[in-house]
């Protein structure tokens, strides 16, 4: 028997080392194919998510109770402390009312002076998180909307108070955002009183940290940071959070959004940008004279058409 | 017609596709969506290496590579360079795999820590090297020993479920 084993084992050696080779082959070849067609292998991903996340749904819904339900038994331990924190808080906040009510009318009649009409385009998809990235190295979320909801690569999500990310990889029926914390997530932003221009850099922590800001003297920790719509990314003035020094003496952003717990998302839809579709699209076709008629109106079109 | 050792093979696939799934379903669940500063164990390859070496014949590349890559695809790590690592270091354990005489414990231990320190080495290389966007060695490093530490459970309980050796022709055999 032993010798049996033996000469089938000596048999199956070179089969199995061809087949392990071909399979090598075979990954070296995904691996570089993602490397140099990225776009087309990243939708297959999206799809082959699409497919298979939502299926493990119906098994995430009673985890998630119970995770909730033990979560809200811890709190009980300490639920004088926090109710001692909540009247504080809740004193804070009436005061801030108060603040806020008068600041709503005054701004709507200086909108009403100004005839400033606010974008109407900028309306939102709201969807849920079903998964996140799984690995301690990504930061993204999954939500249960997508190329059919109308998502489109590149939009601003938010959690209704503070940004969250941008939308990454949609398929049918899902899309990725891509989190502010994520190590390749670059936003640029405006610090707030002074106006000084930064780019917030994601760095695999729950602060992400200010980069090329040109004055560092010029703001401080507390400071509010809203995106700046520089690039066309984003919307500008969209809140991101405060500033905080870290203890790392570098300047961070304390996130508005809660990232702790994210479960409803916000998709912003956002205008349609100027597209540079070609190598010297920037340079502007003709300085002298008058912009031809028929420009603007393909442009009022296809707005009607957005809008729609 | 399935015959004792094919039914034995059978569950022992089923059981590790089931432990690939159970594991990458916890991943996924949006339970904390805050980074986080250590990171847990990958467990999904202390499993593939106890499997190699417990039962050389139930793990085969083809499945290997099957599962990899969908946790690739779904984990968003570049697809196939990971699941690549890994079978080249599933397969340098199995050739070290003797079907007459295991290793002792920590010898295997040690042999898997070295191949988990290569094949993490390896990944940060290449994706430094040729890779879009940033690598994290520093978080790839607590990972790593994170994932070197929880390889003695999972040894116990391969044991526990797969039984000690290789496959036997004869059913007796089986501590299953």
């Amino acid at each position: 028997m032993a010798r049996d084993r033996n000469s089938s084992a000596d048999y199956a050696r070179p089969v199995r080392q061809i087949v392990v080779g071909l399979l090598a082959l075979a990954l070296v070849g995904i691996f570089l194919l993602w490397r140099i067609d990225s776009p087309r292998v990243e939708r297959f991903r999206a799809d082959v998510v699409d497919r298979v996340v939502p299926s493990f749904s119906w098994a995430m819904a009673p985890v998630r109770k119970l995770s909730d339900m033990a979560q809200g038994l811890q709190s009980y331990a300490r639920i004088y402390e926090q109710n001692q924190e909540l009247r504080r808080e809740l004193r804070q906040m009436k005061a801030w009312k108060e603040a806020a009510l008068q600041l709503e009318q005054e701004n709507a009649k200086l909108l009403d002076l100004n005839k400033v009409r606010l974008d109407p385009q900028l309306t939102y998809v709201t969807g849920v998180v079903m998964a996140d990235s799984g690995s301690p190295f990504h930061q993204s979320v999954l939500l249960n909307v997508g190329q059919r909801d109308g998502i489109v690569d590149g939009w601003a999500t938010t959690d209704g108070l503070g940004l969250v990310g941008r939308i990454s990889g949609v398929g049918q029926s899902s899309a990725r955002v891509v989190l502010l914390t994520d190590s390749n997530s670059r936003l640029p932003v405006t610090i707030q009183p002074s106006g000084q221009r930064a780019i917030l850099a994601g760095d695999n922590s729950i602060a992400p940290y200010i980069d090329f800001l040109e004055d560092p003297d010029a703001v401080r920790p507390g400071d509010r940071v809203v995106s700046s719509g520089d690039g066309g990314l984003f919307p500008a003035g969209l809140l991101v959070g405060q500033l905080a020094m870290g203890r790392d003496r570098q300047l961070r952003v304390r996130l508005s959004a809660d990232l702790e717990r994210l479960e409803f998302l916000r998709v912003l839809r956002s205008h349609a940008n100027e597209v540079i579709g070609e190598t010297g699209g920037l340079i502007v076709p003709s300085l002298i004279g008058p912009l031809p008629g028929p420009d603007q109106s393909a442009e009022a079109e296809t707005g009607a058409e957005l809008s729609q | 017609m399935i015959g004792p050792v094919t039914l034995d093979r059978l569950i022992c696939r089923a059981i590790f596709i089931g432990a690939a799934a159970v594991l990458l379903f916890f991943r996924l669940m949006p339970l904390s969506t805050e980074p986080q500063a250590i990171p847990g164990p990958d467990l999904l390859l202390c499993i593939v290496f106890a499997f190699v070496q417990r039962r050389p014949d139930v793990l085969t590349p083809l499945l290997l590579v099957a599962v990899m890559l969908v946790t690739d695809l779904l984990l968003m790590r570049p697809p196939g360079l990971w699941t690549l690592l890994v079978l080249v270091g599933a397969e340098f354990l199995r050739s070290r795999h003797s079907p007459s005489s295991e290793l002792p414990f920590l010898a295997e231990w040690g042999f898997v820590a070295i191949v988990l320190v290569v094949i993490h080495l390896a990944d940060l290389m290449i994706l430094a090297i040729i890779g879009p966007g940033e690598v994290l060695p520093a978080l790839t490093m607590v990972q790593l020993l994170i994932t070197v530490s929880f390889y003695p459970p999972v040894y116990l309980a391969s044991r526990v479920l797969l039984g000690a050796g290789p496959v036997v022709p004869e059913p007796s055999g089986m501590a299953r």
